[in-house]
């Protein structure tokens, strides 16, 4: 009898089971079907021979609009996203004024009219403290910092539509500090943790310190970002909690350094990140170390300008702020630990990629809490039908 | 088959004395004679204080280790790693070893020598475990805590045995309440203590070290004697009310064959369903709850460990209570379903919302009580008396390797995919507890089973199988 009964529950859960998934998949499986062509390009135009900084162009063209990533080592490593209303704009650059770092409208977008929007991350400055009293909080410890402008860079080494920058302080002993910039075609997400959520309209920029030697065995390390804008510069960082750190597991907080047109809501450009570093080359959650921010500040423009060649270059007027963040919580192993610290970051125009649940996620909640019910359903309708059975034939037992 | 039926209308009869005695105990009349009569309400109390007490020595010493962690990483120069071997060589073995030592219980020893053995096993192993520490031989200690466990998870299941024959159809749920209750205030009292029996130790030595260690140690297997003669007085106390009320208890009738596991009546095995289920939910949980709270709602670490042991303060105190409240009220099947429901939302709460999780984990406590002591008792329901030592065995079994498989695997989860489908994980755990207790219902429903039934209906039964033998 039970055997049955359960024979029949498990044909019921499987049905049941089988229904939900085929109708999970056809409600999440459309996504974001938008993509972009994407062409890679180094030292657009003809370039002078020379030995330092490369300029990389990632012209992403979609239905009627097209996004140039433009990153550049000519001094401080730089990003630069200019976002178009044409499908046929381009970048000029008049390489040796470019090279010679003293006047703005070097490097232009054409037509100058098609421009919607700009924006540019500028990784100035490395700073590294000595954390005596295990307290996270720069104060007075502070190490002279690195001047990523004084880098010896190498030359961008491209793989697809991702390139690679490493280069080297004269002090360091050891090791190097890197950048990764990928930019993609379509919606998608990052390999690695934190698994960052992108679309076609952002860029992954990665940074990463690996090996480089440590002026104090205590020593914790912040990373001095400059954002850089035409008329609306990052100027806020709004921080969202998610319930969901499926993705990135134990993170809860996704922040986005995003401009502000005055009054509206309306997101032009961000930065996004996740406020977690990872002490290892292979990310995992163990070796994972929360990160903070400080609150962005007007920064001189003047001053980025001289740092880097291409805010130089692009912006006659750059409108500046500038964050530090800072990587580890008082408690935390110190860099010395590993010798690593990698952080990852989201560049796009528009509105920053909000994550969602999985579709596994509603899938298998949808069945958890589906089965019982069902189970008490049918148990239910089962014991009314034998009761009614059994009430017919108890009526006429009195006779018996 | 008359062995049962005597034993039946044994049981019913010494039901309606024990009322009567219950009448008489509020009068001034004889005290002296009420407290050595087996049958009487005063001294079925000394017996259920002996049996709270039978526990305590083990789970006692059960979180020594916790107490004295990081004296244990100094003094013994040990990582985290090999710290939780010290509760690996417990767990392991006891995924396969309660079951035998329920086995044992029901078919070699009986339930006294049995307890008196598995308290031995504890003592002995908690010595061994104490002396690895006094010489400083980390696998001496490891050994100890072999022993220990060998003890200390049967012994929990002979005290699930002892309580049903003495209480069963009495306060049974209520029983176990307190029991869970006892195992609570135990390892709280052993994490208030340890410390400061460890400080006073080093004052005396001198210094702090594996010598200070070893004392302290030793200290605490004075518990584990304390809870031996627990056993003892229970041994002689149960064999005096066997020969009084002449019930011939584990040695009449059948004898159970490890083969009769595979007949275990279907509803038992819905039981075991649901205990494995709902313990893979909360007790992984409690163990990595820590962190969650920290990163999700921000909290302090030491608001984090509050909020994470709120659900075993709660229970403390709230076992006995809710343990009283299905005793007055029966239907243990839907009291079952209330506290996995509760546990589910709980669950939920603290996976899809930013709610403050005191209320979500101060459920969890209340529900967690709630489960157990109406869970437990409905064992006793389901399976004869000769078969309940193995039944009970095996539960705690499959419990234990259900808590070790998931632990290793919510581990696995947490890394790879984070709290949220890990809490998805453990909800799916209940929601699969909640399934076998939805079909327990209907299955108990439909066979005219008693474990749903208000303990007036649970009486009358009672008294028509009474009527029956006669």
């Amino acid at each position: 009898m039970a055997a049955a009964v359960q024979l029949r529950l498990c044909g019921v859960f499987l049905i049941f089971l089988f229904c939900l998934v085929g109708l999970c998949q056809s409600l999440f499986s459309r996504g974001d079907a938008y993509k972009r062509q994407l062409s890679v390009e180094l030292n657009p135009g003809s370039r002078p021979a020379l030995t330092d900084g490369d300029l990389l162009h990632v012209r992403a063209v979609g239905n009627n609009d097209t996004l140039h990533f433009l990153f550049c080592s000519l001094g401080a490593p730089t990003l630069l996203l200019v976002h178009t209303s044409s499908s046929n704009s381009t970048v000029t650059v008049d390489w040796l004024q470019f090279l010679a770092r003293n006047t703005s409208g070097t490097l232009k977008v054409e037509p100058e009219s098609s421009i919607l929007y700009s924006t540019a991350v500028v990784f100035s400055r490395l700073w590294e403290y000595n954390d005596v009293n295990d307290t996270a909080h720069p104060t007075s410890e502070l190490f002279p910092p690195y001047e990523l402008q004084n880098f010896t860079w190498s030359h961008l080494n491209l793989s697809g539509s991702s390139a690679l920058l490493c280069g080297v302080a004269a002090t360091f002993v050891n090791g190097t500090l890197c950048f990764q910039l990928s930019v993609f075609a379509s919606e998608g997400r990052g390999q690695s943790l934190p698994h960052l959520l992108h679309s076609a309209n952002s860029s992954q920029l990665s940074w990463w310190l690996d090996g480089v030697l440590p002026q104090a065995t205590r020593s914790r390390f912040l990373l001095e970002l400059q954002a850089v804008g035409g008329a609306y510069p990052l100027s806020r960082v709004d921080v969202h909690r998610s319930i969901d750190d499926e993705f990135t597991p134990s993170i809860f907080k996704v922040s986005q350094w995003v401009s502000s047109m005055n009054g509206s809501s309306e997101v032009l450009g961000f930065v996004q990140w996740k406020p977690v570093a990872y002490r290892q080359s292979n990310p995992a959650l163990e070796n994972a170390t929360p990160c903070r921010h400080t609150e962005p500040q007007r920064q001189s423009g003047e001053a980025v300008a001289a740092a880097s060649g291409l805010i130089r270059a692009f912006y006659s007027e750059p409108q500046t702020f500038g964050l530090n963040m800072s990587f580890g919580l008082a408690g935390d192993p110190f860099y010395n630990s590993t010798k690593f610290l990698g952080w990852t970051m989201l560049v796009g125009v528009g509105s920053p990629p909000v994550d969602s649940f999985s579709p596994m996620v509603l899938a298998i909640m949808a069945v958890g809490l589906g089965t019982p019910m069902i189970l008490l359903l049918v148990g239910g309708l089962w014991v009314c039908i034998r009761k009614m059975t059994v009430d017919s034939t108890i009526a006429y037992e009195p006779i018996n | 088959m008359a062995g049962s039926e005597e034993r039946q209308g044994l049981l019913g009869d010494e039901d309606d004395r024990s009322l009567g005695g219950g009448q008489t105990a509020k009068g001034p009349g004889r005290p002296m004679l009420a407290i050595c009569d087996p049958s009487h309400l005063l001294h079925r109390m000394v017996v259920l204080v002996l049996m709270c007490f039978l526990g305590f020595g083990s789970y006692f010493c059960y979180d020594n280790p916790a107490a004295l962690q990081t004296e244990l990483l100094q003094d013994l120069n040990l990582n985290t790693a090999r710290f939780m071997q010290l509760y690996a060589w417990y767990s392991w073995p006891n995924v396969v070893l309660c079951f035998f030592g329920g086995f044992l219980i029901d078919r070699v020893f009986g339930i006294r020598v049995g307890t008196i053995i598995f308290s031995l096993f504890v003592c002995v192993g908690q010595i061994i475990f104490a002396a690895g520490a006094l010489v400083n031989h980390f696998w001496l200690m490891e050994f100890g805590r072999f022993i220990f466990g060998i003890g200390g998870e049967s012994l929990a299941v002979a005290q699930n045995t002892y309580a049903v024959s003495w209480f069963k159809g009495k306060a049974l749920n209520l029983v176990f309440g307190l029991q869970l209750s006892m195992a609570r205030v135990g390892s709280t009292v052993n994490m208030n203590v340890m410390g400061w029996v460890y400080s006073k130790v080093a004052d005396l030595v001198g210094s702090p070290g594996h010598t200070t260690l070893g004392v302290s140690l030793m200290i605490a297997s004075v518990t584990c004697f304390f809870s031996l003669i627990c056993a003892l007085v229970l041994g002689f106390l149960d064999k005096r009310a066997e020969k009084i009320l002449s019930k011939e208890q584990g040695k009449t009738g059948e004898v159970i064959k490890l083969t009769d596991v595979k007949d275990f009546p279907f509803p038992l095995w819905l039981i075991f369903i649901v205990c494995v289920g709902y313990y893979v939910a909360i007790f992984p949980f409690i163990g990595l709850g820590q962190v969650f709270f920290i990163e999700k709602f921000n909290f302090s670490p030491a608001e984090a460990r509050a909020v994470n042991s709120i659900v075993y303060i709660i229970s403390a105190p709230a076992s006995p209570v809710l343990g009283f409240l299905v005793d007055k009220t029966g239907r243990n099947v839907i009291w079952v379903i209330i506290a996995v429901i509760t546990t589910l939302a709980a669950h939920m709460m603290l996976a899809f919302t930013f709610w403050n999780p005191w209320i979500a984990m101060s459920l969890l406590g209340v529900s967690y009580s709630l489960l157990a002591c109406a869970l437990w008792p409905m064992v006793a329901f389901v399976v004869p008396e000769h078969q309940l030592g193995t039944a009970y065995g095996f539960m705690q079994s499959i419990q234990n390797l259900g808590l070790a498989l998931i632990s290793m695997a919510a581990g696995a989860i947490l890394d790879s995919r984070g709290y949220l489908v890990l809490e998805v994980f453990f909800c799916i755990c209940i929601c699969i507890a909640l399934m076998a207790l939805i079909v327990l219902y209907f299955v108990d429903y439909l066979r005219g089973g008693d474990l749903n039934l208000s303990p007036s209906a649970r009486a009358r039964l009672q008294k028509v199988a009474t009527s029956d033998a006669e």
